[in-house]
């Protein structure tokens, strides 16, 4: 039979809540895997996150679809006999508790992996499983804090910038993702089980592309600060208004010689203040108030975008709110926001997978599922639980469910 | 042989330059595989990023630990002949030009898939191979744009704020990695070669945890505008003054009561002002003014930050680079690695974020000079003698420098 995505037959065993764990459990679920979600009695707290639509979280269906999910009192010994059951037959564990709660419930890597050697597990956390600040409750912007992200971010003499999204959550899921799929190859290759510990912090860290070698390399010479609108380092390289509206341009390649003639500024271009992009950045309020001048005298962003962009190969984008990405052509094309139709909470749109794979072009239909939904499915199937077993264990309150 | 990582044996050949495939190809190098990266003769434009000492960029020494390097003159036939060689015994192939590039040298998917049916091709891009945008040239803050992500950070009514790093870029070049590994997976267990098309436009959009179902599910009603230091819906989330830096506080959970009685402001826990997330979001001013007054009355932003932790309340410094740096929590987790450069001398980066138990220590890469490996390369892999390599070089096709 042919396989039905990348990751077909592989068994995941998912005890993570919020963004970051569960963000990465989707992308497995998406790439075809087997994902059983166990939840505390109470559920999953982003259960209960905006937009609630018939007892319903939209938020709980994006980062949530195409998992079982089963309710268990997690500190019960009959539950820790169930989920040890179900480690066994996995391929993969996940949590993304604060690090030593696993430990409390028995599930920590050192229980696992004596009753599967084989097993790959994950941890997801905001700062590591050791250290200092290991043991602090976690969130994104802790993490985006204490990696210098935010600090990078905002006004040079006012406070730094909050991003209006959870990036480090999702992009460290996909992180997760990556390590999984790699220990997953591993142990196909015959390598054996092993544990990954993924953290917010090393992976925003990660993302200072230049900040870290740049500061480093100079002997503290140019240290890295948030510069608002405008790049650090190099110039042209920031906002621009146009019309009431923002635009990005980038122009720190050949792409600066272009932008200088449409400027009427061609003697810029054996200027010595604007050399380089470096030397450019002393001198770049004057290029700046250039670009501005010129904006004024478009005053359309869109229109402007055409000009620098299609006319003179300058890279340029105007600045979108994300309705207006949502109804972008061009978006809308490559099909960057999904569907999914939820039984109860009707239609949401979330953002489609980012991976695109040409043999699996169709993403699978995948569904969130209500709290323990799965319970009886699971104990029956996977662990040949009898009928009386499931009732006894809801009836003492190891199993629990809700419908939403 | 001594197994040296996950990816050990796997050919990678890759055509990226600057930021966003060379991370991807990074973290395959850093996974044991081997790459031979193939630049133009003018070299990848990286290596002319800042810091630049010797003639050699520390910026691409970072991007590009562990690469073979081959330099050829891809707009002749007989440079392309050389990649089909070697793509034609590689696993995978990794490019980021602009799309349409690649058909031009010969070397798009159509081309090769015939040369190599089991291949898997990843192409990274800023907004992705199709579509009305997907010819314009690209770049990390063209993609944060289009994305939504830079609409979503700054102050409410003045410019969107600069993010003072190319997450977008490193980040997706770690959606690469992950997309290529599962192809290796899936090609393991029989599923043959395929084609990835990785793109910012789609990883940065991703990144929208909450804001697009929001906005569809409320029929346009609920549309975050970029909320400046504070969340824009969910309150305290944000950045609070003290003592002239900033804290950031996150207490939208069980938090809110232990921070309450913290700041002395039980009264707050029972006032129908802000009874739930949603009413504390809209009287929010009220919420961070009964903050900012209990840190400025504390000591220092020490004492506060101690106090906040005794008390369960998620809590942290805003941190420059230098400071990360050397705080002893990202020292224990060697966060940052030196490598030994043989032009720079050491430089510092950001250390992988992928942690493995049975591969604790990162295998010691190196950056390639410009065209380093060419005639281990043509030799060894393709067979080629001294005098075919000799006569490449003098007929311009392939190049060494030494940086």
């Amino acid at each position: 039979m042919a396989r039905k995505h990348v990751l077909d037959g592989v068994k995941v065993l998912d005890f993570s809540h919020y963004v970051a764990g569960p963000h990465c459990t989707r992308l497995m679920a998406e790439a075809g895997a087997d994902v059983i979600k166990v939840e505390a009695l109470v559920g999953d707290s982003s259960r209960q996150l905006p937009v609630i639509k018939e007892g319903r979280s939209g938020y709980y269906i994006q980062h949530n679809r195409g998992k079982k999910c089963m309710a268990l009192d997690l500190r019960s010994k009959e539950a820790q006999d169930i989920c040890h059951e179900l480690a066994k037959q996995s391929d993969v564990v996940i949590e993304n508790f604060t690090p030593g709660v696993m430990k409390k419930y028995n599930m920590d890597w050192a229980s696992l992996s004596k009753i599967n050697p084989d097993l790959v597990m994950c941890s997801i956390s905001c700062l590591g499983q050791e250290g200092p600040l290991s043991k602090f409750p976690g969130f994104d912007y802790i993490g985006q804090a204490y990696s210098g992200i935010m600090g990078m971010t905002g006004q040079v003499d006012g406070p730094p910038a909050l991003s209006g999204m959870a990036f480090g959550d999702i992009s460290t899921g996909a992180h997760a993702y990556g390590a999984i799929v790699s220990a997953l190859y591993h142990k196909a290759n015959g390598g054996g089980g092993q544990y990954l510990d993924m953290t917010l912090l090393d992976c925003l860290f990660s993302y200072h592309e230049m900040n870290v070698q740049v500061y480093d390399a100079s002997g503290g010479q140019m240290v890295p600060k948030r510069s608002g609108h405008q790049h650090s380092f190099v110039a042209p390289l920031g906002l621009f208004k146009c019309g009431g509206r923002y635009l990005v341009i980038v122009a720190i390649g050949p792409q600066w010689v272009n932008l200088c003639k449409l400027l009427g500024k061609e003697e810029w271009v054996d200027d010595p203040r604007f050399a380089d992009p470096v030397i450019r950045n002393e001198n770049r309020d004057e290029i700046s108030a250039a670009i501005e001048a010129w904006l004024d005298t478009i005053g359309d962003a869109e229109k402007a975008v055409k000009i620098l962009v299609e006319d003179n190969h300058v890279p340029a984008a105007p600045v979108l709110d994300v309705p207006e990405v949502m109804e972008h052509p061009h978006m809308v094309q490559r099909g960057i926001v999904q569907t999914v139709d939820d039984p109860k909470f009707g239609k949401v749109k979330i953002p489609a997978s980012p991976m695109k794979y040409s043999q699996f072009q169709e993403p699978l239909e995948l569904q969130a599922s209500s709290l323990g939904q799965h319970n009886e499915e699971i104990l029956r199937e996977r662990l040949n639980y009898s009928a009386e077993q499931i009732a006894s264990l809801t009836e003492a309150g190891v199993l629990g469910s809700k419908d939403n | 042989m001594a197994e040296q990582h996950i990816l050990s044996g796997i050919k990678v050949v890759d055509f990226t330059h600057f930021v966003a495939g060379p991370h991807c190809t990074r973290l395959l190098a850093q996974h044991g595989a081997e790459v031979i990266k193939v630049e133009p003769l003018t070299g990848d434009p990286a290596r002319g990023l800042p810091f630049v000492k010797d003639k050699r960029s520390g910026c691409f020494i970072q991007h590009n630990i562990g690469k073979k390097n081959l330099c050829l003159d891809l707009g002749r036939s007989e440079a392309q002949r050389i990649c089909h060689e070697l793509i034609k015994n590689a696993d995978v192939m990794v490019e980021n030009f602009t799309p349409g590039a690649m058909q031009r040298l010969n070397m798009d998917w159509e081309t090769l898939k015939e040369i190599n049916p089991e291949l898997i091709m990843c192409s990274i891009s800023c907004l992705g191979q199709t579509g009305p945008l997907s010819r314009q040239p690209g770049f990390d803050y063209i993609g944060q744009a289009y994305s939504g992500i830079m609409g979503s950070i700054g102050d409410k009514d003045g410019y969107p704020s600069l993010t003072g790093m190319a997450f977008g870029d490193v980040s997706t070049g770690a959606h690469a990695y992950g997309a290529i590994v599962s192809a290796l997976f899936h090609k393991l267990h029989g599923g043959g070669g395929q084609y990835l098309d990785i793109s910012l436009l789609d990883c940065l959009f991703s990144y929208h945890a909450a804001h697009v179902q929001m906005y569809a599910a409320s029929d346009g009603a609920v549309n975050p505008p970029r909320c400046g230091h504070h969340h824009a819906l969910l309150c305290p989330l944000g950045l609070f003054e003290c003592h002239g830096q900033y804290v950031v506080i996150v207490a939208i959970g069980a938090q809110w009561e232990n921070l309450l009685k913290l700041i002395g402001r039980e009264d707050m826990l029972t006032d129908p002002l802000f009874v739930d997330l949603l009413a504390r979001g809209v009287n929010q001013q009220l919420i961070i003014d009964a903050i900012e007054n209990w840190l400025a009355s504390t000591t220092d932003i020490d004492d506060a930050l101690e106090k906040l932790k005794q008390n369960h309340v998620p809590c942290a410094p805003v941190l420059s680079i230098p400071e990360v740096m050397e705080h002893p929590h990202m020292v224990g987790r060697e966060i940052v690695q030196t490598i030994d450069d043989k032009l720079f001398g050491p430089v510092k980066i950001p250390a992988s974020p992928f942690k493995y138990s049975l591969f604790p220590e990162p295998l010691n890469l190196q950056a390639g000079t410009l065209g380093e490996h060419n005639h281990q390369i043509l030799s060894d892999h393709l067979g080629y003698s001294d005098e075919q390599i000799k006569q490449l070089e003098i007929d311009g096709i392939s190049a060494v420098a030494n940086a």
